[in-house]
């Protein structure tokens, strides 16, 4: 490859520009049948993406999500040049990721949650400086980026702790950290959330936030934690079965799920409330799920005034979890095939 | 070009800074390794030298000339664990592991990150150490006549065998791509195979034995023939152009099924992953 293309730092204003884009896999089927499987090997052919058309533009913060097997970290993949799409056209930071892989990493970070790139057998720092080698980071955007990750990460206390000896979040911080050596202008994050306790998650989603408002970068993220992901991201895609069945703003997501609301009740027997669903009954605790579109709040109140014996009432949204949950069932009902 | 080689050297100027780090990280490490890479690397050759000094030598060779193809040996395998650090060679176990995406995402061409990443010329060293005190201490007793030009043909034979080895780690390693869980330790054991063997002399041998040892499964041009050559003990002389070339054709079939196997995995990716570290 000529030097010119393995230091090509064109500017680029679309981040993931993805046109009709599938891929499939083929999945080993294996049965009891220890003769069968060895004479007669079954195999299915899986479309972990279907003609997908996704655009990023520079700047922007996107949420990616779907439940296993959606085709997210195939995503991932393809942008990162790690594998080649079936067809389509795949262009990350304006370059091809397959043929453009080695200037395409000298712009952009990738991090999957459960894989590290630390240095296991050595101490958190070897690591970063192991980065600047590779890399080739000129010093002074290193010391920058190394005191903007161990100000923000809080890296300084375990910077010469050996890495198989830190906690999960520990870890994920230095690995974010690491990856930010670059100052990379687009990152890529699979799961950074997973495992990580609530402190270590809010001071993740903290650190996001700042690079993708204070430095620009752009982000992409998936994780199976959607408060989160409606949290950050300013965009929100989602997959199911290999296509995209949303792609818009946290709060279109909201109003395209509905607005189901839960309302709990504390009495002594369960109570007939008009208009709501009883979703399950803990001792003297009911809880109802409405809409608030077809039972006005004010009308279950007062429903809920006239029954006897009424403790406490406690009103609440529906958690997005099961909003999306029930989303991807509607989804994958609707999808052909 | 020049470009590219100061840049391997800088690599390897940082991964033998990082062996060194590890290497003392404290003094009970420090003596543990030294003592144990020693004891490995004699016990390795003592059995076949004992052997050698019991009968007064192994097949057409003496007990000097075997002292010097176990150390064309040890010192030959000894380069090989010196630049097998986390896998880099044994191929196999990055592949079948998946494991391969962590060196796609480095800013660098596959073969540099491999040529380098494994580098551990502290730690690893030993080996190569006690081969070339074997062989030098060989070479005194056998009372070699020793031209630069002789000095040059072992440093080359040292690097033939070397590229064999590692040709063929990487050959076998295709099947990795095609079978991940069966073939993740395959490079390994043909690693084995070829280290086991390397070091027996090989004359005794029937001819079809022979031939493929010194072929198909290569053990024979681990050391022996190379040590024939250099002995000026060869049935031919045209060896000492042809085993160049041989090491040259496994080398480059290595990389090329190497190429091969990485299409292969930009289409089908890897459904496998062990983490612990992905140098472990």
């Amino acid at each position: 490859m000529p030097n010119a293309a393995l230091h090509d730092t064109k500017p680029w204003d679309t981040a993931v520009e993805m046109t009709q884009v599938s891929k499939r896999f083929r999945q080993k089927q294996n049965g009891d049948n220890v003769l069968a499987n060895l004479l007669h090997p079954r195999h299915k052919t899986v479309d972990a993406l279907k003609e997908v058309d996704l655009t990023i533009r520079r700047g922007e913060f996107v949420a990616y999500a779907g439940p296993n097997g959606a085709g997210k970290s195939t995503t991932f993949k393809l942008l990162c040049g790690m594998i080649g799409a079936d067809s389509g056209r795949v262009r990350t930071c304006g370059l091809d990721p397959l043929r453009q892989r080695i200037p395409l990493m000298r712009q952009i970070g990738v991090l999957f949650g459960n894989r590290t790139e630390l240095w296991w057998d050595h101490p958190v720092l070897s690591s970063f400086t192991w980065k600047k080698a590779v890399w080739e980071i000129d010093e002074r955007t290193y010391q920058e980026q190394f005191a903007l990750a161990c100000e923000m990460l809080d890296l300084k206390h375990f910077l010469h702790t050996f890495v198989r000896e830190l906690s999960l979040g520990q870890r994920m911080r230095a690995d974010l950290g690491m990856m930010l050596m670059h100052r990379p202008q687009f990152i890529l994050l699979d799961e950074p959330t997973l495992g990580l306790d609530v402190l270590a998650k809010r001071r993740m989603i903290d650190f996001l936030k700042y690079l993708n408002r204070e430095q620009g970068t752009t982000i992409l993220v998936t994780s199976h934690d959607l408060d989160d992901l409606t949290e950050m991201a300013q965009r929100i895609v989602m997959l199911s079965a290999g296509r995209i069945a949303f792609d818009g703003a946290p709060g279109d997501l909201q109003r395209r799920a509905g607005d189901p609301r839960r309302v709990t009740v504390v009495c002594g027997a369960t109570p007939a409330l008009p208009g709501c669903t009883l979703l399950g009954s803990q001792g003297e605790r009911h809880t109802f799920a409405f809409d608030p579109g077809r039972v006005s709040v004010s009308a279950l109140l007062s429903n809920i005034a006239r029954l006897p014996g009424v403790k406490d009432v406690e009103l609440s949204r529906a958690p997005i979890e099961g909003v999306i949950a029930e989303l991807y069932r509607n989804w994958r009902e609707e999808a052909p095939g | 070009m020049a470009g590219k080689v100061k840049r391997l050297f800088s690599l390897w100027a940082h991964y033998a800074k990082m062996d060194a780090q590890w290497f003392a990280q404290d003094t009970g490490m420090f003596l543990l390794v030294v003592f144990s890479e020693t004891i490995a690397n004699f016990a390795a050759v003592t059995g076949l030298f004992l052997l050698a000094v019991r009968f007064g030598g192994v097949g057409d060779m003496s007990v000097d000339e075997m002292l010097f193809m176990l150390g064309f040996y040890t010192l030959s395998t000894g380069l090989v664990n010196m630049m097998d650090g986390g896998n880099a060679l044994n191929i196999s176990r990055r592949v079948g592991r998946g494991q391969l995406d962590h060196c796609l995402i480095q800013p660098l061409p596959l073969w540099m990150q491999l040529a380098t990443e494994g580098f551990l010329p502290v730690s690893g060293s030993a080996g190569a150490l006690c081969g070339l005190g074997f062989l030098l201490f060989a070479a005194a007793r056998l009372r070699l006549a020793v031209s630069p030009l002789w000095v040059l043909g072992t440093v080359l034979f040292v690097l033939c065998s070397f590229a064999i080895q590692v040709g063929m780690r990487y050959i076998v390693s295709l099947s990795a791509f095609f079978h991940p869980a069966g073939s993740e330790e395959i490079s390994a054991v043909m690693g084995g195979f070829l280290s086991s063997l390397g070091y027996y002399p090989l004359s005794g041998l029937p001819g079809w034995a022979r031939a493929a040892l010194n072929t198909v499964l290569p053990a024979g041009c681990l050391s022996w023939l190379p040590t024939l050559i250099l002995l000026g003990k060869a049935p031919s002389p045209t060896l000492s152009f042809f085993y160049p070339l041989f090491a040259v054709l496994i080398f480059g079939a290595g990389v090329t099924t190497f190429q091969k196997g990485m299409k292969l995995y930009a289409k089908r990716g890897s459904s496998r992953y062990k983490a612990m570290g992905h140098r472990s």
